[in-house]
């Protein structure tokens, strides 16, 4: 499984919703459950499932599913 | 000055052009806000009859504004509800509330018919009676932990004494611009949006703390001079920008945060950070808004109090039976004031002066007085559950997991968290062993995320006390 398809994995399971529904541009705020918490829960996840952990600062950036994926591919390269 | 809705009217005659909130790209003047809910109100009243009640729900829109605005023009109750309620709750509070309408967006609301902000029609309305002080303005539901939900019963004068002992703590002038992240559907968020509008000052609706990047922006692009959270919101903020907060210290005036544990640590980081804002905390609940105070700044000494009496309110201590207690000894924490709530709806005054001891309403709180009358909380009686802000009555969890098969019976607790204060914790007796996993999965099904426990224990037997009465305190993590 790729980055990307991990990364839409973690959001559909965080914000409950069908992985169709997820995509590059999904965004905090596109969901109900993508709220504050919903947002801390998937950079959590996405800090785990990857073994990485974020700085405040660059945690302010990422804010969609694009943003993510890309922070994670600089993490691991 | 008797209601917000009188404010509106007066800047709308005396500053029609002052910009009243601000959605997005929207602006609205307090003139054409003044237009609108006049309008909404002619809409309403010819499709409820006064002292109906209406379900108003949103997280932001303006059209939330209006409605609740014009709703109490013409004369009716507002219940203000969160857009993203659960099927059973919504259930309970129409079925207790029986409202005429629902209005807003429900995400939950299968099979009720909610009547969407655009189709409200605007009109012209030169006719309007302004609402009386006495009239019941918004029922607002608690929380329970025992039983129903209680709609809480608040008069236009409750609303505006909390209001003015808000604005005179704080401070807010017509200059003032809000940034209201905060949900307008709930009490805290409603209470920043009335004290902004009485003030005369503008409100910029971002509706949440989510997008960190849209919060920064909104201070830079509208000159934000103060804002709401709770705890839970400074804690994402540090979380997800460090200190950055720090670059908008000779910007930001005031912010009030909501009542819910909040470290000294947190404080001092604030109160580092923002050397000269005026930072307040209250500490209240539905029924007496606002009832204690404290500024971080000014009272540096006594951080780790709940602050004192605001305002007009008065704070005692009481015990079981009734007697008032001297500083030091715990109790009670019982308030009294113009801004306590008149009632409970459909419950008899005789069941509403149980929660009273003379003139005092009974917070459910326990605590003390120190000598210099701050207020210091020990331990709720109540035993909700507050995830980052948001309240979590056990019982409704509990309810959900024993309908589950293989569990006999449950507590659901609070349990530490160091961003969101608590979440929610479960001890569950089962007759089978069971999956945990597989079983917040089903409780996803039925309730909001932040209502699906985090930890799920098994356990013999539930803590009781002596008349078969769950003791969840014992098992929270405190």
């Amino acid at each position: 499984m790729d980055i990307l398809d991990k990364i839409i994995e973690i959001v559909a399971e965080t914000c409950e919703v069908d992985r169709s529904e997820v995509n590059g541009d999904s965004t905090v705020g596109d969901f109900p459950a993508w709220d504050s918490m919903g947002h801390l829960s998937i950079l959590n996840n996405v800090e785990e499932a990857f073994d990485i952990s974020f700085e405040p600062e660059e945690m302010m950036e990422l804010e969609d599913v694009n943003d993510i994926v890309k922070a994670v591919e600089e993490k691991l390269a | 000055m008797i209601t917000l809705e009188h404010y509106i009217r007066d800047h709308a005659l005396s500053d029609p052009y002052k910009i009243a909130l601000i959605e997005g790209k929207k602006r609205v003047s307090y003139g054409d806000l003044w237009a609108r809910i006049k309008s909404t109100s002619l809409w309403l009243s010819q499709r409820a009859e006064r002292g109906d009640r209406i379900i108003v729900s949103a997280t932001k829109q303006i059209g939330f504004v209006y409605t609740y605005c014009g709703a109490h023009l013409a004369g009716l109750v507002c219940v203000p509800v969160d857009s993203e309620t659960n099927a059973t709750r919504l259930a309970r509070i129409i079925d207790v509330a029986k409202p005429r309408l629902v209005i807003g967006e429900l995400h939950h609301g299968d099979g009720i018919e909610v009547v969407p902000f655009s189709a409200i029609e605007e009109g012209e309305s030169e006719q309007v009676k302004m609402p009386d002080e006495n009239d019941i303005a918004d029922l607002l539901f608690t929380t329970g932990t025992t039983g129903l939900p209680k709609g809480v019963m608040l008069t236009h004068s409750n609303q505006m004494a909390a209001a003015h002992s808000i604005n005179e703590f704080i401070g807010n002038t017509a200059d003032d611009v809000e940034l209201l992240a905060l949900p307008v559907s709930h009490s805290f968020g409603l209470g920043r949006l009335r004290c902004t509008l009485i003030a005369g000052g503008t409100i910029v609706l971002l509706g949440s703390f989510a997008s960190m990047k849209k919060f920064y922006a909104a201070l830079e692009e509208y000159h934000v001079t103060g804002f709401g959270m709770v705890p839970a919101g400074w804690a994402y903020i540090k979380k997800m920008s460090g200190e950055r907060i720090a670059q908008y210290a000779d910007r930001l005036r005031y912010i009030e945060i909501g009542s819910a544990f909040m470290s000294e640590d947190d404080k001092r980081l604030l109160m580092r950070l923002l050397p000269t804002t005026h930072i307040c905390m209250h500490y209240g609940l539905t029924e007496a808004s606002r009832s204690a105070f404290i500024s971080f700044h000014d009272e540096e000494d006594h951080l780790t109090s709940a602050g004192k009496a605001s305002p007009g309110v008065d704070i005692s201590i009481i015990d079981e039976t009734g007697n008032m207690l001297p500083a030091g000894i715990d109790g009670e924490v019982c308030v009294k004031g113009a801004h306590v709530c008149v009632g409970y709806w459909e419950q008899s005054q005789d069941e509403f002066l149980l929660d009273c001891c003379g003139d005092y309403f009974k917070t459910g709180d326990w605590g003390y007085l120190d000598k210099d009358d701050y207020l210091h909380l020990v331990s709720r009686k109540k035993e909700i559950i507050n995830v980052g802000g948001k309240k979590v009555s056990p019982l409704e969890v509990e309810e959900a997991l024993n309908e589950i098969d293989g569990i006999k019976e449950s507590i659901a607790v609070a349990m530490h968290d160091d961003v969101l204060g608590e979440v929610v914790k479960a001890f569950v007796v089962c007759s089978t062993p069971l999956d945990f996993e597989a079983i917040k999965r089903l409780l996803s099904q039925r309730l909001e995320n932040y209502k699906v426990p985090v930890a799920i224990e098994t356990i013999d037997e539930l803590p009781r006390t002596s008349s078969g009465k769950l003791q969840r305190l014992a098992l929270a993590d405190k």
